[in-house]
């Protein structure tokens, strides 16, 4: 009897287990793919996964890190081939060629269902258009460029403030260079990528004489001409190594950091390295491109989209309104020192204030890049007009130039937004 | 008539042995070969690679290729950078050979540690190349210690690709000298002896017994060597991202940005598809010379 008694027990525990397991349905998985590799936003990411994991039953997202060349190469391989993740994460500039490519899908009826795209400022959610308005995914992060200062270099040197105009800024370069010592007044990058373009842009954009700032679609005006020649007179006059251009944008910033140039052109998420600056004071202000008072930079940041094929597209698109939301847009801007793309957001820094400060609002001034199915080739145009400038002693005026040579036939195609 | 049909069918049943090498042939090496090569005859870009209206374009993207002086640079910094590193890392390479082949105490481990180089990721190479050959990197201090300014290395055009060979060569050399041991050590020691004996010198020795009988190593390790350098990629993209101004691309960078950077996937097609030219003839070369060898 209680041997009949216990197995009666154990076949009705088997049977409550069995239908609790046919109940409770297997989660949606989705596959994210990032090329976060700063020790911040890498860490961020994963944790952020996990914790929207936990949050809800009905999708497990797995994030995984793929070098960005290699990203870049599995989204060109993928348009064909179809091997895409669920969501994959993109440089904004690079969004429009990719949307062009097939790589990302059109979400636009579920995110203007989400009600709120309305939040999100215009550049960097244009970055993720293509040109008929459609949207493809949402930008995740801003970032754009400002300068950073060695503040005992320019005291030494004799000022007791950072320069407000591309003249002070010649100026305080010479004054800072020491050949003796191999320190140069100023370091930027201007290698032969869309690293160099992202940081030459806001030379070629910047105010001069009061003249407006032009677009790529311009770059022979005088003001882009000035801004190209101001550089190349400071690679000239040797107050800026010419080995700017195979450095990419972490180079520049150790130069500064290790105190061997004494202003750097440095990006928002730099801001989450300054434990690197080697024993100086140092600060932030805007980039001086131009007139006294003016300033120009350039947009950056990542997009996340819902790669084509997905089988889950609602599911992906619920993960990136959780990660684009009011809420982890702020929380991100401070865990990886990024800046939110929407204007309801509020990222309460507690470290680098008065730097966040500054690149807050640089942002008024940054332009973005394209967006451009053929961004690419106006991009190799850009930096390789500069690199004929620094290395073969090009004119100015001449690169640009040869520059609109290749810009004008693209943007007289598609024009540029 | 019957050992003739016998020795017809052992043939046929021959041919049934290639197949699954044949396959393999078609499917990884055919394929890619044929897409590739149609890709170069059409206009296929951003625009139109998913979504279709590509059409054929005939020969167009090779005359605009040979047409555009980038190109032409690039080829020509392929063809420099391939000899020299072949001169330089199998001279040197057959040095070490020789020298190491000598029985001295220590010999396996320094040849062991010329080996790191040969062992040390690509990448990593070019990091190190990128480091050592800035402005103030170790070569411009060793040079500024015997009193000597040394070059703006990744700079200049010329110094870059002279860098970017020194680099290449410092991997090249153990893979030489690793090869031309192996070649040295399969030539009897009895024929040296002989020579010894008969008054032959070092030089002579050298010249009428070591190189001769060397003849199928040295071009093995020469064809290899060539078809290694001829498409190198990873310490140029890494070291000068081809650079200052396309002075150390090489047709293996110069392709891939085409393709993967500018999305011009037919331009790129057509740079890969003289890469690949190039190598055939080297290859068609060697073989020949292969079978006057067994003739």
């Amino acid at each position: 009897m209680k041997k009949q008694l216990t197995l009666a027990i154990a076949a009705a525990a088997a049977s409550v287990s069995f239908s609790a397991v046919a109940v409770q349905a297997e989660p949606t998985e989705i596959e994210l793919w990032h090329y976060f590799d700063a020790s911040a936003d890498a860490k961020a990411i994963v944790d952020w996964v996990e914790e929207y994991n936990t949050l809800q039953d009905d999708i497990h997202i797995t994030a995984t890190y793929v070098s960005r060349d290699e990203l870049m190469n599995q989204y060109t391989v993928g348009a064909l081939s179809g091997e895409l993740p669920d969501i994959g994460m993109v440089d904004s500039p690079d969004m429009a060629s990719y949307i062009s490519l097939g790589v990302f899908e059109d979400i636009t009826d579920e995110l203007e269902a989400w009600g709120e795209l309305g939040s999100f400022y215009e550049g960097p959610l244009s970055s993720c258009m293509d040109p008929d308005g459609r949207i493809y995914g949402l930008p995740q992060n801003s970032n754009c460029l400002a300068l950073a200062c060695n503040l005992d270099a320019l005291e030494a040197a004799g000022y007791d403030h950072m320069p407000t105009s591309l003249a002070e800024l010649q100026e305080m370069a010479a004054a800072t260079t020491d050949p003796d010592t191999q320190t140069f007044g100023f370091a930027m990058c201007c290698i032969s990528t869309e690293e160099g373009t992202f940081q030459i842009l806001p030379w070629l954009r910047g105010t001069q004489d009061g003249a407006e700032a032009v677009n790529v679609d311009n770059l022979t005006a005088d003001s882009a001409v000035k801004g190209l020649t101001a550089l190349a007179d400071m690679i000239n006059n040797g107050y800026m190594s010419k080995e700017c251009i195979n450095w990419t944008q972490a180079d520049a910033f150790n130069q500064f950091a290790a105190g061997k140039a004494a202003m750097a052109e440095v990006g928002t998420w730099h801001l989450a390295q300054t434990d690197a600056i080697d024993g100086f004071n140092y600060g932030f202000c805007l980039l001086p491109t131009g007139d006294e008072g003016t300033s120009s930079s350039t947009i950056g940041g990542e997009n996340f989209g819902v790669c084509s094929g997905a089988e889950n597209k609602e599911a992906c698109v619920a993960f990136l309104e959780w990660l684009c939301s009011q809420e982890k847009e702020g929380e991100w801007g401070v865990t990886a020192g990024k800046i939110p793309t929407r204007s309801d957001s509020t990222s309460e820094y507690d470290y680098e204030q008065e730097g966040f400060a500054v690149f807050t609002d640089e942002m008024n001034y940054a332009y973005a890049r394209g967006p451009h199915a053929e961004w690419p080739s106006i991009s190799e145009a850009i930096y390789s007009a500069t690199q004929s400038v620094f290395v073969d002693g090009v004119a100015p005026a001449d690169a640009l130039a040869k520059a609109m040579e290749t810009i004008s036939p693209i943007v007289e195609e598609t024009p540029l937004p | 008539m019957k050992t003739k049909n016998a020795s017809a069918r052992r043939e046929n049943d021959g041919y049934l042995f290639i197949i699954p090498a044949f396959i393999y042939m078609l499917v990884v090496l055919g394929y890619p070969l044929v897409y590739n090569l149609i890709l170069s005859f059409k206009n296929v870009d951003v625009k139109n690679l998913t979504k279709g209206g590509s059409v054929f374009i005939g020969f167009e993207n090779y005359i605009n290729l040979f047409h555009d002086s980038t190109f032409l640079l690039v080829l020509r910094n392929t063809f420099i950078f391939t000899i020299a590193c072949l001169v330089f890392q199998f001279t040197i390479g057959f040095a070490f050979a020789m020298f190491f082949n000598q029985k001295f105490k220590l010999s396996g481990p320094i040849r062991g540690m010329i080996l790191v180089s040969y062992m040390m990721p690509m990448s990593v190479t070019g990091l190190l190349g990128k480091n050592i050959f800035s402005n103030a990197g170790l070569i411009n201090d060793l040079l500024g210690k015997i009193g000597i300014q040394g070059p703006e290395w990744l700079v200049t055009g010329s110094t870059a690709l002279i860098a970017v060979v020194i680099m290449n060569c410092w991997v090249g050399i153990p893979f030489n000298m690793l090869l031309l041991m192996s070649g040295l050590t399969s030539i009897s020691q009895d024929v040296y002896e002989s020579a010894s004996i008969d008054g032959a010198n070092w030089g002579q020795k050298f010249l009428h017994i070591t190189l001769p009988l060397m003849r199928g190593s040295i071009m093995a390790v020469l064809m290899l060597g060539f078809i290694y350098t001829f498409r190198a990629f990873d310490l140029m993209y890494i070291m000068t991202a081809g650079g200052p101004l396309n002075a150390t691309d090489v047709l293996g960078t110069y392709s891939y940005v085409r393709s993967f950077t500018q999305f011009k996937f037919s331009e790129g097609a057509a740079v890969a598809m003289v890469l690949f030219a190039c190598l055939f003839i080297i290859g068609l070369f060697y073989l020949r010379m292969l079978a006057k060898e067994d003739d």
